[in-house]
């Protein structure tokens, strides 16, 4: 009787966890859209934008790249 | 009254109810009214049980037709016999001798397509007729060939083209397809993206179903405007997929080079080996004519297909397409009670953005009080009327198409209506609990981005079932996960009531609550 129940448990435990990797799968394939969605915002906008003389939107690329580089100086190892 | 030729059948306000023999075949059936082939269905799949016997229910588009005399005949498709027929007459028709009448406002007879959808079919229309349609073909795929795919007739028209070198009878539209030269799910979808922006670039009308499809619209010399749809696909590990049915494995030389195949008179593009691209689409039997095939996608494409390309139109042709496709013409559409209840509380906004307006009721009201109103819907058709009446009357109020379910759309309606001046507002009644999780998220980005740091986002949502019946589209949310949500973009909730109606001052004071309005605010 307690290897039945256990038997039991265990399959419904793993149609859990299929039905919870599932879900999972299907999030990791969502991201290929958002990440296309993103690069050709990106491509589209804001290559033109970082060519215009406006000194606003200079300032704005400098101040990203500053937030997304190493820090300026000597390493600090 | 029926009279029983080869099969017992019996046709009435309901449906068609058939008695089969016992040990009969499935097959496809022809309804024909008067001569007019109407639609098909299998006797045994496409029907319920009912009485020890099978049903066919009329189809929820054709029973507004069903009023007068016809002569209804069952004819077997594969070999044209005439199984049952029978003069009947439907609904109550004012003039005994009235015939029933399957077809358009312009008398041009209609059928059922395969998705029961009442169109022009092609067997009901004459070669001048369809030569405007090849044109657009030609047309489409000329243009998809100057942004660098090698576009095909596909599905329908390609099974058209191989079997009969013609129209199938029983369709109504033509598809066309492509292989990216691309094998990343995500570099398709930014090809798919480029073609969008070449075609628009070239005055095609465009409407994306998804990353990997979309729809052109063509003017046609006879002054329709019709819908094509492209259905993009790609080749991966040896399995082609092709939206928005097909994942089947696959030669790199059965789609290239391009070979040709008539269609009613004309070379078009096919795949190398169009064979192939039918098995993958209609199984073995694809050369056995099926007026009323449906697709069996396996569930593993299903779930691939959805995953890397679908989810961006949330609700659209469940709900709110065919609901403002009936609605058209009807003029209940009063502000409201949310919109007035924001005005008292924002007298000093100068631009209030109604995400999800609907109709655009909303955006009139805070218009006619000078407002400078912008209403965003994923539906076009919903705002088209208010946008037209007030254009006319010269009001503040402009109105866009966004979609919160495409980051695109999100991102570059928030860069455009953060430069609108300020104090600004955004509205959301009965958003958050319509769309999905992604939607919702990208509700706040969108927010947040034309706020700029000053002005309040308010928004209504229904927090438990309404007394009434949960309104059209709208299902309770988690109003706490909802808050965490707020919390978590960086956002305050700095108010909450939970409301027993729309007009809390006449409603019960010990009456449960299930809507919920929320103001938020982020930082500069």
């Amino acid at each position: 009787m307690k290897n039945v129940l256990r038997q039991y448990r265990d399959q419904a435990g793993l149609a859990r966890r299929v039905r919870e990797l599932e879900a999972e799968v299907q999030e990791c394939r969502s991201l290929n859209l958002r990440v296309a969605e993103l690069t050709d915002l990106v491509a589209e906008l804001l290559v033109p934008l970082a060519g215009s003389d406006d000194p606003r939107v200079v300032e704005i690329l400098e101040r990203y790249r500053a937030g997304v580089s190493d820090p300026a100086g000597p390493s600090p190892r | 009254m029926s009279t029983p030729v080869v099969i017992d059948a019996h046709v009435d306000d309901e449906g068609v109810g058939v008695r089969l023999p016992r040990g009969a075949q499935d097959r496809p059936v022809d309804l024909v009214f008067d001569e007019q082939r109407i639609g098909s269905f299998w006797l045994e799949r496409d029907t319920v049980e009912r009485d020890g016997g099978r049903f066919w229910a009329w189809p929820g588009p054709l029973r507004s037709h069903l009023v007068g005399r016809t002569r209804v005949a069952l004819v077997d498709h594969a070999s044209s016999e005439e199984l049952y027929a029978a003069e009947v007459v439907l609904g109550e028709p004012a003039d005994a001798e009235q015939r029933v009448v399957v077809a358009d406002a312009q008398g041009n007879p209609l059928g059922l397509d395969k998705s029961m959808r009442l169109m022009r079919l092609f067997a009901d229309r004459s070669a001048e007729h369809l030569d405007p349609l090849l044109d657009s073909i030609e047309d489409v795929l000329a243009a998809l060939r100057s942004c660098g795919v090698e576009a095909f007739i596909a599905y329908g028209t390609l099974l058209g083209a191989v079997r009969q070198g013609g129209f199938i009878g029983h369709d109504s539209d033509a598809d066309l397809g492509y292989v990216s030269a691309h094998d990343h799910p995500a570099d398709v979808v930014r090809e798919s993206f480029r073609l969008q922006r070449a075609l628009v670039d070239m005055g095609y009308p465009v409407t994306r179903y998804s990353g990997l499809a979309f729809k052109i619209f063509v003017q046609e010399s006879d002054g329709t405007r019709r819908g094509l749809d492209v259905f993009g696909g790609f080749l991966r590990e040896g399995v082609l997929y092709l939206m928005g049915e097909v994942g089947h494995p696959f030669e790199r030389e059965w789609i290239w080079p391009l070979g040709t195949a008539t269609l009613e008179g004309r070379e078009l593009p096919v795949p190398a080996r169009p064979e192939h691209l039918l098995v993958a689409m209609y199984g073995e039997s694809w050369r056995v004519p099926d007026p009323a095939y449906q697709f069996e996608t396996p569930a593993g494409t299903r779930r691939r297909l959805n995953g890397w390309f679908r989810g961006t139109r949330v609700q659209r042709e469940e709900v709110w397409d065919p609901y403002y496709a009936r609605k058209r013409g009807r003029s209940e559409d009063r502000p409201s009670d949310f919109v007035r209840w924001v005005r008292r509380r924002e007298r000093r906004a100068v631009t209030a953005v109604d995400v999800g307006c609907g109709t655009g009721a909303d955006v009139a009201f805070l218009a006619r009080h000078g407002v400078n109103a912008i209403g965003l819907d994923y539906c076009r058709r919903a705002f088209a009327r208010k946008q037209r009446k007030l254009a006319r009357r010269d009001l503040p109020a402009t109105f866009r198409w966004a979609n919160l379910t495409e980051v695109r759309s999100t991102l570059v309606t928030g860069a455009l209506l953060a430069r609108e001046p300020g104090p600004k507002v955004v509205l959301a009644r009965h958003l958050a609990d319509a769309t999905n999780a992604d939607g919702r998220a990208n509700l706040l980005r969108l927010a947040r981005m034309v706020l700029g740091g000053e002005g309040r986002l308010y928004l209504q949502v229904l927090s438990a079932p309404a007394p009434g019946g949960d309104p059209l589209g709208v299902h309770p949310i988690d109003v706490d996960g909802l808050v965490a949500q707020v919390e978590a973009s960086g956002g305050t909730v700095v108010a909450r009531h939970d409301l027993a109606g729309e007009r809390p001052g006449q409603t019960d004071p010990g009456a449960t609550p299930y809507l919920c309005r929320l103001v938020v605010q982020w930082p500069q």
